[in-house]
């Protein structure tokens, strides 16, 4: 069905010109994401992990190639349709969290929500509704230094909730975490999952990898392996 | 679509708290300038009424004229002007109402054993009093009839009466000005310091004993009023035709008040000119440091700026939030300034014994002049805010 497709991307290549030599980082990819998938991409250091995330988040345009988000092209937006749909469609999270260390937990979750142009009132509501969701509800008024890894990557998910996207990307999710607090985010994300949320999450570890529902494999720049994850591999 | 502008205000706002110390010495060459204006035009409001008022409490109205030899104001005039012009313009002036000729001498006063020499030993006219606003309020000021009959009278001011009487009325002693014997008559009424001349220090004798006296026989000044404000013109005419007639030449000038009002005007124009470029200086270096202050915010926020792309941020809110940083910083400074300048002024004129009036115009005016300086240098690294590559900023490491 045509519109469960959320993320289509096609023949996707990126080159980064450095100097003389181009690099390519990504190869020419093919790929198709639905909704309610929970996809895990694996693969070296270098492949174009970050790359393809954040081409698919509409962060970056490919060299070459298409890329469709809700079926809409993006090639044809301008950079504020491309902020538009960050802002509306796509939730990052980062492997550093990359929360803003002098705004509170509550206000970090808030500001996708400044840039949609949502009013106070509604927008603290809304923030606050999230946070519960991560198990923050005690820590809205935090600052990031005052919390830990885990917590504050909650915070991050939280914000990426803010305006309801089609899709959450997360980039290496748990590499700064300790294998408790990555196993609680991957639950989480897990949960989200099962409320319907599309997830595509960057990862070294199999074990957080086999938490989600299908694997794709990178190697310089190119899908080498797509893969369900079967109830035995878990 | 409606662009947001309290959203990006409130950012900037608290980038800013979170950041005071840095922020208030950014703006500092803002404040600087502004306090500098704001004193100055504060102390020279004050300055022009407190002037103003003076020369109204000594009887220099609107209605008042003071007549000058030589063709110009200038420091040590050829002296043109007789006892017989005076004369000829108490009968030609219309609407007269006071004519008080003015012969400057030095007279060394001998009471007794005691000497004293006054800053001023004038010979005025019974008219004196009204025209000047200086009564006699021990005795009694001399009459037109003991001047016209060259009465030996004087009437003398409260430092003199203090030089050498001490505590003791003086009214009705002899005492000798210059070898000539007088009696004094009456004490005049304390006035204080008129534009630096302690008019307290002076000697009034009859203009009949000018030349027998002081040795002085052209006057230095007469002033006159008329009736009324409006008869001032037509005085000026029958001033001018008069004096021209018996001098052949134009060898005076006269004063009138708001010729002294024009002179004081622009004493504190020019100063207000030199203060303001002064001003404009260091608003334009303030300006230059606020902007390079701004590219390093700007380096050292590359990666907020990311973060911030990636949640939907467009390079408009980024723009406009650096811009309104900048001109929040600028206007700060300009606040600052009106406070700093404004208690400057107050304290500097509470020192002198003036009052200061609260520049508001000025202050309107710093306010604005701050935005535009805010906004100027705030354009281009907002503009480096903006344009800068997401993907690029979000790997940018301090
Ligand atoms: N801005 C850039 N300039 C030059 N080369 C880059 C840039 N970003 C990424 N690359 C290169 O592209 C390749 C893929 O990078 P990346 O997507 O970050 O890999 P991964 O996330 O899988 O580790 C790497 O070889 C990397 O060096
Ligand atoms: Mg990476």
């Amino acid at each position: 069905m045509k519109d469960n497709v959320v993320v289509r991307i096609t023949e996707v290549k990126r080159f980064y010109q450095m100097g003389m030599v181009a690099v390519h980082a990504l190869g020419g990819i093919n790929l198709k994401v639905e909704k309610s998938e929970f996809v895990s991409i694996m693969g070296p250091s270098g492949c174009g992990k970050s790359t393809l995330m954040h081409i698919i988040g509409c962060l970056d345009r490919p060299t070459s190639g298409h890329v469709h988000l809700d079926e809409v092209d993006i090639d044809k937006l301008d950079d504020n349709e491309l902020a538009a749909i960050r802002n509306k469609k796509v939730g990052f999270v980062f492997q550093t969290f990359n929360l803003l260390p002098k705004l509170k937990a509550i206000e970090n979750v808030e500001l996708p929500l400044i840039y949609a142009g949502v009013g106070l009132p509604a927008r603290r509501k809304k923030a606050t509704e999230l946070l519960e969701i991560v198990g923050l509800k005690d820590r809205m008024y935090h600052r990031p230094s005052e919390l830990s890894g885990g917590q504050s990557q909650r915070v991050a998910v939280a914000r990426a909730l803010a305006n309801n996207p089609s899709i959450i990307l997360a980039d290496e999710p748990t590499g700064n975490l300790d294998s408790k607090s990555g196993e609680e985010i991957i639950r989480l994300f897990q949960e989200l999952n099962s409320r319907g949320i599309t997830l595509i999450i960057v990862t070294h570890d199999q074990e957080i990898a086999n938490h989600g529902k299908r694997i794709i494999r990178l190697k310089d720049g190119l899908v080498v392996a797509d893969d369900r994850v079967t109830a035995r591999s878990r | 679509m409606m662009i947001n502008l309290i959203d990006p205000l409130k950012i900037a706002y608290n980038s800013i708290l979170s950041n005071k110390l840095r922020s208030l010495l950014t703006t500092l060459g803002v404040i600087i300038g502004v306090a500098a204006v704001i004193t100055l035009v504060s102390m020279g409001e004050g300055a022009k009424s407190y002037i103003l008022g003076q020369i109204g409490s000594w009887g220099l109205g609107a209605n008042s004229l003071a007549i000058h030899p030589g063709k110009e104001e200038v420091a040590l005039p050829e002296l043109t002007l007789t006892y017989g012009d005076n004369e000829a313009l108490r009968q030609k002036v219309g609407n007269l109402q006071y004519l008080m000729p003015e012969f400057v001498g030095r007279g060394r006063l001998v009471y007794g054993h005691r000497e004293y020499q006054p800053a001023y030993t004038l010979a005025v006219s019974a008219d004196y009093p009204f025209a000047y606003k200086q009564q006699a309020v021990v005795g009694r000021f001399f009459s037109r009839a003991e001047e016209e009959g060259r009465r030996h009278v004087v009437v003398i001011g409260r430092t003199v009466v203090d030089k050498l009487f001490g505590a003791y009325s003086p009214v009705g002693e002899k005492i000798k000005i210059n070898g000539v014997g007088f009696t004094i008559i009456g004490i005049l009424e304390e006035k204080g310091t008129l534009l630096f001349y302690n008019m307290d220090d002076i000697v009034l004798i009859p203009t009949t004993l000018a030349e027998q006296v002081l040795g002085v026989t052209k006057i230095w000044e007469i002033f006159l009023t008329v009736e009324n404000e409006k008869d001032v013109p037509q005085a000026i005419i029958d001033i001018k035709k008069t004096l021209i007639a018996r001098h052949r030449k134009e060898d005076f000038h006269i004063h009138t008040q708001q010729g002294l009002i024009d002179i004081i005007n622009n004493i504190l124009n020019a100063l207000t000119a030199i203060v303001s470029a002064i001003a404009a200086i260091s608003l334009l270096v303030g300006g230059i440091g606020i902007m390079n202050i701004m590219l390093v915010a700007v380096t050292e926020r590359t990666r907020e700026i990311g973060i911030r792309k990636a949640i939907g941020a467009k390079n408009r809110d980024i723009f406009l939030q650096f811009v309104f940083e900048s001109i929040l910083i600028t206007m700060t400074g300009a606040l600052f300034g009106i406070m700093i300048g404004t208690l400057a002024a107050w304290g500097i004129m509470y020192f002198l014994k003036m009052s200061a009036a609260i520049a508001w115009g000025a202050a309107y005016l710093a306010c604005f002049v701050a935005l535009l300086v805010g906004l100027f240098f705030g354009v281009y690294p907002a503009m480096r805010a903006a344009r800068l590559d997401p993907v690029e900023a979000l790997r940018f490491e301090v």
